[in-house]
């Protein structure tokens, strides 16, 4: 009975790759292939909610946990292939597989005919796989692996007009964001199984009581970052507003119902943890307020009714992250999945909301704080926090990143003899440019200068030599090759001044004595 | 006011007036600006009058500290090798200003560009303090920047570039052995040239041939001796032709007075690398000969044979002679003429024809008989056939050379011959050979073009036949100065 789950994750990734397949092989036209893509999908969906409801409702064993098997065994290190059958996350899997699965009819419609409705609908059934993997899965790696893919599905689907350049960008640094709480999940990973040598979630929640204070800390830290990140706290708040650019189904499947609430499972799921930990605690705390306060300062200015939604979805999750602060665990779950319903709804009814409301004058909400300058400029402007982001971390990266390649180009390269034939290419024009420089001496000289006689062909053969000298020593070499190697000197000396002035290396040498001196 | 103040300031305030004026009708501003170069050229003409052949000394000075802590002065006079250079420098401007008719864009600052250069090309030849000296030598670099740059042709910017950081270049070894030298000038002392000839002989032998090697360098890079002379072909190419009559005509010439005057100045220690230079001036008027003699392009041929030509200026200064510093002063007159003219005709021929590919020319003596008539003596002179000032010059420079160094003559001689060899083959290309239809119908000289040329040649004939008058010009400061030369290399003879 409990073998049931593996059906519950394998359906809608039968279904995926049964439309990648058929998109692949290009069987896909006409409305009868996105009756056939719609209904795969929704059925595997349809069974793999039933099972989730029915398995909630009536859980197969007293244990819930069923190992269907081992994905890796390294000798300490082993990863089963294990998964919750009942309990919480059951339950938060029921409610979330119903919520997808009526999206997924809503999109039937809403995307008829629409480019990329097999594409939608594979990404759709491939994150539906990805999310109930997150919520079921026993182990951290499982769950990773789930987190993993639904941010890639959330990239794709923020992308999903990948022809216009602005989507394609925000869908970048929406993942390049992600990532960073990835970072914060996998160190929680490692850290746990060096800590209690176990990677199973199970491990890690009846470790917890038992652990050092700092340990449980930094460990509750890690989660909660990767929660942040995904759940769009401060100060990683922007990237949400980013992402609405996909189709409306997939900002209501992702940032208004699922996606989003992933990182308040991760909390909800690992209190054992967090109450083990004061200062994570309240970090989730102060995040969380900070957060909400932010989001709504921020919301009063929105214009446009889905980055209204977007602040308010940010605001709740705030919220919830506070509540779970605060140690009020069921509330914040209740408060979860009930936000997750209406939010999706409301989200679907965005559009239709707007073509309702229509001309009608809207009411200003608030008004005498908008009349504040700095109070309205702060708000627009969202606290600066995305060009804060640029200046602290992109740009010295992206510096970083020229330096290196400069170094790989001029020293790697050139110690390895791998010839950079653009740049070859590019140099001897500029090398055809340079020869102008000097006396134009290479025209037909040789057939014009020429002696008879013992004298004449001396002086011919004395004037070849001398021309040679004169071209290669005289022009060339003194002018030319005087002028590029000051050209060489200037752009060693500019790149050495740049280096100074700016601080990233200084700021970087800190960071390597911090991470060092921990 | 002196003379040689009015002859100095003149062209600086035709170019101020010129500036300022709102003149912008083309034939005004050519008016306003021939008639400051005619009046430059009249006061040359007058401080020739007054000039006396029979006195060696500086004459017409004028004197007048500028600063007295610093100790430079505002001291001009002529002598011997001064004059010729003022009188050639103010024709060849009045000459090239009349051949400038023919630019179209830019005339105010063309002209006004033209007169600042007359302004520091005189300054640089009045001038009797260093310091002073230096300042206006650095001056010339500024208009003919602009000239090169604004009115050349195709590479222009290249070979603008290209001159002034080689002259900048030069200049600043120069300047750095006018500092060495002032070190060893007495507090308060000036920096005349005549304080800095005393100081000299205070200097350690080690230390003269350092400030000699620096000076060669600077002047070099103007004369230009062999290795430093890779601005030249590039910049006569590429200037304006009337810009290359000046430059080849009387700015090279700049570098080989200011070898003059070291040389004076440094006697011991120029006999100390006598054989180097020597060895230098005979390989660049081979190497100068040569590689004329394989251009194609008329222009550059030109180019080179001035460093051929500049080569005997060298060897004649080097002679320590009269004879030897007679041809150097004569060849200085006698290129000045002869590579002007050149550059003159070839820029009229340029302007008919569009190339100046000798390949592509053929039997034009018919078609344009002026031109044929001035190109033929011009090329005769430029070989240095008997009847020109050329061969006085080179004759003088040789039998100077002969007292001196003997067979070592043999490569003079050759580059004689190489001379010969190009100047009879571009004749024979140009005037003779098949008919090119191309090259038929072009227009001959005009009447003010013939006149022109005609000056110069007739100059170059005149003074051929009856050298005299301009040999007693310089020939009593020659002595005066072989003199000083011998007492000072007799007295150091002796002290070793």
């Amino acid at each position: 009975m409990e073998y049931l789950v593996s059906g519950i994750l394998g359906l809608p990734l039968l279904a995926a790759a049964w439309v990648g397949i058929r998109q692949l092989f290009g069987q896909v036209q006409g409305d009868q292939s996105e009756v056939m893509t719609a209904w795969a999908v929704i059925l595997a969906t349809l069974v793999s909610t039933l099972l989730c409801v029915g398995l909630a409702i009536w859980p197969a064993a007293e244990y819930p946990i069923v190992t269907l098997g081992t994905w890796l065994n390294s000798e300490l290190f082993v990863v089963p292939l294990s998964f919750y059958t009942g309990g919480l996350n059951m339950h938060i899997a029921a409610v979330f597989a119903v919520i997808m699965l009526s999206m997924m009819r809503f999109a039937v419609n809403y995307l008829h005919r629409e480019a990329g409705f097999h594409r939608f609908f594979f990404i759709l059934s491939l994150f539906a796989a990805a999310i109930l993997m997150l919520l079921l899965s026993a182990t951290m790696i499982g769950t990773f692996i789930g987190w993993e893919l639904a941010g890639v599905c959330s990239y794709l689907l923020v992308a999903y007009a990948y022809n216009s350049a602005v989507p394609v960008f925000n869908a970048t640094r929406i993942f390049i964001t992600n990532r960073i709480g990835d970072v914060a999940f996998l160190l929680g990973i490692g850290l746990s199984f060096s800590y209690i040598g176990d990677v199973s979630w199970q491990a890690l929640q009846q470790a917890a009581p038992e652990l050092t204070v700092t340990d449980t800390t930094v460990l509750a830290l890690c989660f909660a970052i990767a929660a942040l990140v995904k759940s769009a706290q401060i100060p990683f708040t922007p990237w949400l507003a980013r992402a609405m650019e996909g189709p409306t189904v997939s900002s209501a499947v992702f940032y208004g119902a699922v996606s989003v609430h992933a990182g308040v499972f991760l909390v909800i799921f690992l209190q054992a943890l967090f109450t083990q930990s004061f200062l994570a605690m309240s970090v989730l705390l102060i995040l969380g307020i900070l957060t909400a306060g932010y989001s709504f300062w921020v919301g009063l200015t929105q214009t446009d009714v889905k980055s209204s939604y977007c602040f308010a979805i940010s605001g709740q999750l705030g919220l919830m992250f506070a509540e779970c602060g605060l140690g009020l665990w069921e509330v914040a779950t209740w408060h979860m999945l009930l936000h997750a319903l209406l939010r999706s709804y409301q989200m679907l009814h965005a559009p239709g909301f707007i073509q309702q409301v229509g001309e009608l004058p809207q009411r200003s909400f608030l008004t005498t704080l908008g009349k504040v300058r700095w109070v309205y400029v702060v708000s627009l402007q969202r606290f600066w926090l995305d060009p804060i982001a640029d200046w602290t971390i992109v740009h010295p990266a992206l510096r970083l990143a020229k330096d290196l390649s400069y170094f790989d180009d001029h020293v790697i390269d050139s110690a390895m003899g791998i010839p950079a034939p653009a740049i070859n290419a590019l140099a001897s024009l500029a090398q055809l440019e340079e020869q102008k420089i000097g006396a134009n001496l290479d025209n037909e000289l040789d057939n014009f200068a020429r002696g008879s006689g013992l004298a004449g062909k001396l002086a011919e053969l004395v004037a070849l030599i001398l021309h040679w000298v004169e071209d290669r020593l005289v022009l060339r070499g003194v002018t030319e090759d005087a002028l590029s190697l000051g050209r060489q000197l200037g752009h060693i000396a500019n790149r050495i001044e740049q280096l100074l002035l700016r601080p990233r290396y200084l700021s970087l040498f800190v960071f390597i004595t911090l991470l060092a001196a921990f | 006011m002196g003379i040689l103040s009015l002859l100095l300031w003149t062209p600086l305030v035709g170019g101020v007036v010129l500036a300022l004026l709102p003149v912008q009708t083309p034939w005004k501003i050519r008016l306003l600006s021939n008639s400051f170069a005619i009046i430059t050229l009249l006061w040359a003409l007058v401080s020739l009058a007054y000039f006396e052949t029979q006195n060696p000394l500086m004459q017409l000075t004028e004197h007048w500290v500028i600063n007295a802590e610093l100790g430079n002065t505002y001291a001009l006079g002529v002598d011997g090798f001064s004059l010729p250079m003022v009188l050639l420098g103010s024709l060849l401007m009045c000459i090239a200003m009349q051949a400038s008719a023919y630019i179209s864009h830019g005339l105010k600052t063309y002209f006004a560009s033209m007169l600042f250069l007359e302004f520091g090309m005189l300054g640089v030849f009045l001038t009797q303090d260093w310091i002073m000296f230096y300042i206006f030598w650095e001056l010339t670099l500024i208009p003919l920047f602009f000239l090169i740059d604004r009115w050349g042709g195709a590479r222009r910017h290249a070979a603008s570039l290209n001159f002034v950081l080689y002259t900048i270049g030069g200049s600043l070894f120069m300047m750095a052995s006018l500092f060495a030298l002032g070190e060893f000038v007495p507090h308060m002392g000036g920096s005349l040239m005549t304080t800095f000839a005393e100081a000299a002989k205070m200097m350690p032998p080690e230390e003269q041939l350092l400030v000699l090697i620096g000076f060669l360098i600077g002047f070099g890079v103007k004369l230009p001796i062999f290795p430093i002379h890779g601005w030249l072909p590039l910049v006569h190419v590429e200037a304006p032709f009337p810009v290359s009559v000046l430059l080849s005509g009387i700015l090279l010439k700049m570098g080989a007075y200011g070898l003059l005057r070291v040389v004076s100045m440094l006697p011991q220690a120029v006999l100390s690398v006598q054989a180097v230079l020597v060895g230098l001036a005979l390989f660049s008027m081979l190497y100068g000969g040569l590689l004329a003699w394989r251009q194609s392009d008329l222009k550059a041929m030109v180019a080179y044979s001035s460093i051929s030509h500049m080569g005997v200026v060298l060897l004649g200064i080097l002679t320590f002679n009269v004879t030897g510093m007679m041809g150097a002063i004569l060849q200085m007159t006698a290129h000045g003429l002869t590579a002007g003219a050149l550059f003159l005709l070839l820029g009229w021929l340029y302007k008919r024809t569009g190339t100046l590919n000798i390949q592509d020319y053929s039997s034009l003596a018919p078609v344009i008989p002026r031109f044929a008539a001035l190109m033929t003596i011009a090329l005769l002179a430029a070989m240095g056939l008997p009847g020109t000032l050329n061969f006085v010059a080179e004759l003088h420079a040789i039998i100077g050379g002969f007292e001196r160094w003997g067979a070592w003559m043999v490569f003079f001689s050759f580059s004689i011959l190489v001379s010969a060899a190009y100047a009879i083959r571009t004749l024979g290309l140009l005037f003779t050979g098949p008919v090119k239809p191309r090259m038929q119908g072009l227009k001959d000289l005009s009447r003010s073009e013939f006149l022109m040329g005609s000056v110069l040649m007739l100059l170059i004939v005149v003074l051929g036949f009856m050298p005299s008058k301009l040999m007693d010009l310089s020939e009593v400061t020659i002595k005066h100065s072989v003199a000083a030369l011998a007492t000072a290399t007799a007295a150091s003879a002796q002290g070793e």
